[in-house]
């Protein structure tokens, strides 16, 4: 199959990307899961969906990266793959000041749709284009510093810093996961049982979850 | 629901007769697309035939036939491989589907449901070339004369449209499809004439006005048209011109204007690219890719703007609540889709549920943009023709149609686990698609409804 994915992991995480539209969300998540970009992307409708798995602490994690439209009509069905996420990548552009003006209704959002222990990134992206830059570094810096988020600047077309952002939500959810698995009194490195959820979730929802063996989950 | 109507003494009246010969046509044009031998049964209760030739044949003789012709058959992968497993899959609903045989008691055409691949299209049905239909010679001088009438059977034309409309007709017969344009030819150009001023008066009073004088809505909207009308078919570099671009945007943004119980909504932008390239089509010849909108006279793009902006209209009308607040319209949609995906398939729709799919998660961008994401930009039109066909019934049949469509894949889906399922149906392979492949979605689709619309029960919900 073309798609046959890598099954051996230790650890699954579902992060959802958002922001409004336009901001390159789709092209965030296409440089970081097959180092792709496209000036001819399509707006994306609904919610898409692709994975990648790095290693953190010696550990392999798979992400399961929802990239959802940015279009406000759309959160009625976009916030329902919320749920379950452990990770979120909140998106503005740096060019568009109003994009930035919209991230607190975003983080609303989130606190509305997710658990409150949800890691979340801010992201300037397109810092290539630094002669139109409308939002100061600075400015994603305090805010993000005010609101108790994790902060980048990107470029998805010069692919800088894109692997870092993910990198570095992913390391910090595995710090929390870790965390809350000694929490209750496990040991993170003998690790939970085989397929365990550790975060909360649905029963169906994959959010966190350690695998042992081959198995599938 | 069984139709119990054994006796029924209006099963050989003409107008059944009529819808069983449509069918068979249908079925023998499905046939004609695989390029299979053997013939497809269909018969009516009380004259079942034999049992078809190999196995299964406690089975609708016209499920296993179908599903045989298209294991077999030698063209492309993508739909052989649909139906190949089918043929020995355990089937829910066996009661019904006998029903599915074509005693069909409803009054021979729906307002739409007219046609299948309809009259004329047996001889061609063999043809390999693509649409190959669409220039039948004979099927063109049909279309002629339906469109020289002083008043035009739109119930005519919408059957002969179903299967495809030569693309220089394609104006003048989508306008009549959607109402746009009278059937009546003597009041014709007076209409058009008065409906494209109405949208061109539209301009100076929303459209060319000061954002300070819009309202925060209407600027947001303004601003999310601006930010998809460079995303729509970027594949296609004639809709990149900037004076193309202006032009979708205006489009798009009168309608939103005009339509505030939606507003716009992402997706719908590609829903006006059909109307585009096929009213542009009047004015510029040749190969899209060579077009210039540049070239044109201002009354000209107002004209082809008005066309694509009524006929738009007109295409939403009836899919209104798929782009209101929280897309009602597409929710039900999907919940249908669900529903007879498990009636027709029972060993895949088990195995997406047993995987936890949800169909909206892939559906939903498929009733939302009406599939238009999910085909080679060049079969657009083609579809369209089917769909404009439809009328009045064109939602329930867009059911159908994405139930065939996704079963075109049904062996392969089968294969694949949760992530690999979302991965495979967000790029399903048809890149490579001809007007072939399209229309084999569409005939199944159409012979599916004929067969489930006889066993209400089955999609009662919604």
């Amino acid at each position: 199959m073309a798609y046959r994915s890598d099954d051996d992991y230790d650890y699954l995480f579902k992060v959802v990307l958002i922001g409004d539209s336009g901001v390159g969300k789709s092209n965030l998540l296409s440089r970081f899961t097959r180092n792709e970009f496209s000036l001819e992307s399509k707006s994306t409708i609904g919610v898409e969906f692709a994975t990648r798995s790095i290693n953190v602490d010696s550990k392999l994690i798979k992400a399961q990266i929802w990239d959802t439209a940015g279009q406000e009509r759309y959160r009625a069905i976009t916030s329902a793959y919320y749920r379950g996420a452990v990770g979120a990548l909140l998106v503005y552009d740096i060019t568009r000041h109003v994009t930035f003006e919209n991230v607190e209704r975003w983080l609303k959002e989130l606190k509305d749709h997710t658990d409150a222990h949800i890691v979340v990134m801010l992201v300037g992206n397109k810092s290539d284009l630094r002669h139109l830059r409308a939002v100061s570094t600075d400015d994603g810096q305090a805010f993000s510093e005010k609101e108790g988020l994790f902060f980048m600047e990107t470029s998805a077309l010069e692919s800088t810093n894109v692997e870092n952002a993910f990198k570095q939500i992913l390391t910090q959810i595995y710090r929390v996961v870790s965390k809350k698995a000694l929490d209750v009194g496990e040991d993170p490195s003998a690790g939970p049982g085989k397929g365990q959820t550790i975060t909360v979730g649905n029963k169906d929802e994959v959010t966190a979850t350690k695998k042992v063996g081959c198995c599938s989950a | 629901m069984k139709s119990g109507n054994k006796d029924d003494p209006r099963k050989t009246d003409g107008s059944l007769n009529s819808l069983d010969r449509r069918l068979n046509q249908t079925l023998k044009s499905v046939q004609g697309l695989l390029k299979v031998p053997g013939k497809i049964l269909l018969s009516r209760k009380g004259t079942e035939p034999a049992a078809p030739s190999s196995s299964a044949s406690s089975e609708n003789p016209l499920r296993k036939d179908i599903d045989d012709e298209a294991g077999t058959g030698p063209r492309n992968s993508g739909v052989q491989s649909a139906s190949t497993s089918k043929v020995d899959a355990p089937r829910s609903n066996g009661s019904n589907r006998s029903d599915g045989v074509v005693e069909n008691e409803r009054p021979s055409s729906s307002p739409s449901g007219s046609t299948g691949s309809g009259k004329g299209s047996s001889a061609d049905s063999s043809r390999p070339s693509t649409g190959g239909r669409a220039t039948d010679s004979a099927r063109v001088a049909r279309f002629r004369k339906e469109l020289s009438s002083p008043a035009v059977n739109l119930d005519a034309l919408r059957e002969l449209a179903w299967s495809g409309v030569p693309p220089d007709m394609r104006p003048t017969v989508w306008r009549l499809l959607v109402g746009y344009a009278p059937p009546n030819a003597d009041r014709r150009e007076a209409v058009l004439e008065r409906k494209r001023q109405e949208y061109v008066d539209c301009i100076p009073q929303y459209y060319d006005i000061s954002d300070a004088d819009r309202t925060e809505d209407e600027r947001t909207m303004l601003r999310q048209i601006s930010v998809d009308a460079p995303r729509t078919v970027p594949d296609v570099p004639f809709f990149q011109h900037p004076e193309m671009q202006a032009s979708l945007i205006r489009v798009l943004y009168v309608w939103a204007i005009r339509h505030p119980a939606s507003g716009y909504v992402q997706g719908i932008n590609d829903l006006a690219t059909p109307f585009i390239i096929v009213f542009l089509s009047e004015y510029l010849e040749g190969n899209m890719e060579n077009w210039d909108i540049a070239k044109l006279t201002p009354e000209i793009v107002n004209n082809y703007e008005a066309d694509c902006y009524w006929c738009l209209s007109k295409l939403l009308d009836g899919v209104q609540d798929h782009y209101t607040f929280a897309q009602p319209g597409i929710q039900r949609l999907v919940f249908k889709l669900k529903e007879l995906v498990r009636r027709i398939d029972e060993p895949v729709s088990t195995h997406i549920e047993q995987q936890g799919l949800e169909f909206l998660q892939f559906a939903f961008r498929w009733f939302n943009c009406l599939l238009i994401r999910e085909i080679p930009f060049s079969l657009v039109a083609r579809l369209w023709d089917t769909y404009l066909s439809e009328g009045d019934s064109f939602p329930e049949y867009l059911v159908y149609v994405c139930a065939s469509f996704l079963l075109t894949w049904s062996d392969q889906l089968q294969q694949l686990d949760f992530q690999e399922m979302v991965l495979f149906i967000q790029h399903l392979p048809t890149k490579n698609w001809t007007h072939q492949e399209l229309e084999m979605v569409l005939s199944r689709a159409f012979m599916w409804r004929v067969m489930f619309q006889q066993a209400p029960s089955h999609l009662s919900s919604g």
